[in-house]
């Protein structure tokens, strides 16, 4: 069997496919349901942002507790350094790669993750008939989650895809406002 | 936990499945038997999907073949307990699809149903309707 | 003559002799063409077509174009918006056959 390069240790329990296809069967699900494309991309960062609001997941709290233990002081106040840790550590552990942190705003307050390759969409041709479809949109429920269970608001969204005809895969965040700490994430 | 999503999962892990069969056996030989490829699901098909092989096999010769797993890799962030009621039969129906699905790529109708005794162990048990 | 080439496979003509191979060598010579099959473990059946006149085509040649769509197919099979059993659609795969029928 194939290994995929660049990923020793993989630190996920079962194998590259069964993601990848389970995340397929999971958007294909989704549409059968939702059938409009805006509608779908909804669920999908519904569906990721969730992944940290429960606490019975394991990736989600584990993210947490890496982001508190690399700050030191229990909190991420720079954003700079966040960014560095969703895309070393938080893409790394949830998708196996590491995108590039770059094209940073003059006030330091938006940057884009840029990815050659997505695991996710292996294999995937999008149909002509789901053009708005992002079909990856579950990354960006689960960084905005991620920052959220560490006090930050953000907003994400892709500017680029690689299913869409682009050259890479861009994903666009921006520091909103910093949270009160009245709430646990996943408490309404 | 209604039917319905119950029924959705173990759908969409049968289609998951017809593609994994297609992906692992992509570069073997032809399959002489149909225990041949119940040896495939055990093996090669177990081991691309949750990194490790089935820990036992058994087969009455007349179409049921149950499989066990001791250590379930997509129950083992699990404990015994409330968790385990209502999430495992997700991951099982699921995994059930998996194996049916896989099984249907190589033409073989089965159903397919799953068993927790003990956390994470698992038994899945396949059976092949005889024509 | 889809129907012989068919029940030609169903019926185990092949001029490999290994039972394990899925390749299955040529199928039978016509006047005009000759045609190689070959059947997967999923039971999908790849039929190429070989204007008699082409001596140039030898058969490590013809195996490895089957090996090529099989991997192709596999692919196809792994898009969740395909849907199986309807015909391919892919441009990835289509690309992938056309680039095979390019002459020199």
């Amino acid at each position: 069997m194939a290994r995929q390069g660049g990923r020793a240790t993989d630190p996920r329990k079962v194998s590259q496919e069964l993601f990848t296809l389970t995340y397929g069967a999971l958007v294909a699900q989704l549409i059968k349901d939702y059938e409009q494309d805006d509608e779908v991309n909804k669920q999908l960062d519904k569906i990721g942002f969730l992944f940290f609001a429960c606490r019975g997941y394991n990736i989600g709290v584990r993210l947490i507790e890496d982001f508190l233990a690399r700050s030191g002081i229990g909190r991420c106040n720079d954003f700079r350094e966040t960014a560095d840790v969703i895309a070393k550590n938080g893409f790394r552990m949830f998708l196996g790669i590491t995108p590039q942190v770059t094209n940073w705003s003059a006030a330091g307050d938006e940057f884009s993750l840029i990815m050659d390759a997505n695991p996710l969409a292996d294999f995937v041709e999008l149909p002509d008939d789901h053009n708005q479809l992002n079909y990856s949109n579950i990354l960006c429920g689960v960084i905005r989650g991620a920052l959220e269970s560490v006090q930050m608001a953000v907003d994400v969204r892709f500017v680029q895809d690689i299913l869409k005809g682009d050259n890479q895969t861009e994903i666009r965040v921006k520091f909103i406002k910093r949270l009160e700490d009245a709430l646990p994430a996943g408490e309404e | 936990m209604t039917n319905n999503i119950i029924s959705k999962l173990e759908q969409m892990g049968c289609r998951v499945g017809q593609s994994l069969a297609e992906r692992f056996t992509r570069d073997s030989p032809r399959f002489g038997s149909e225990l041949d490829i119940i040896k495939f699901i055990c093996k090669e098909f177990w081991v691309g999907t949750f990194k490790k092989q089935v820990d036992n096999l058994r087969t009455n010769h007349l179409g049921v073949y149950v499989i066990l797993d001791s250590r379930f890799k997509l129950l083992t962030h699990m404990s015994a307990g409330e968790q385990y009621l209502e999430s495992a039969p997700k991951y099982l129906a699921f995994t059930c699809g998996l194996v049916r699905g896989a099984l249907a790529s190589f033409g073989i109708n089965s159903v397919v149903t799953a068993e927790v005794s003990t956390m994470p162990s698992c038994k899945f048990q396949i059976s092949i309707p005889k024509t | 003559m889809k129907k012989s080439i068919l029940s030609m496979i169903s019926s185990g003509s092949r001029s490999i002799n290994d039972p394990r191979e899925l390749y299955l060598g040529l199928l039978y010579p016509t006047e005009d063409y000759k045609v190689y099959g070959y059947v997967t473990n999923t039971k999908v059946k790849f039929v190429i077509v070989v204007e008699s006149s082409n001596t140039q085509l030898r058969d490590s040649e013809i195996r490895t174009m089957f090996k090529t769509l099989h991997n192709a197919y596999v692919s196809v099979m792994c898009n969740p918006f395909h849907v199986p059993g309807d015909n391919i659609t892919s441009r990835s795969f289509e690309k992938v056959v056309s680039q095979m029928m390019v002459q020199d």
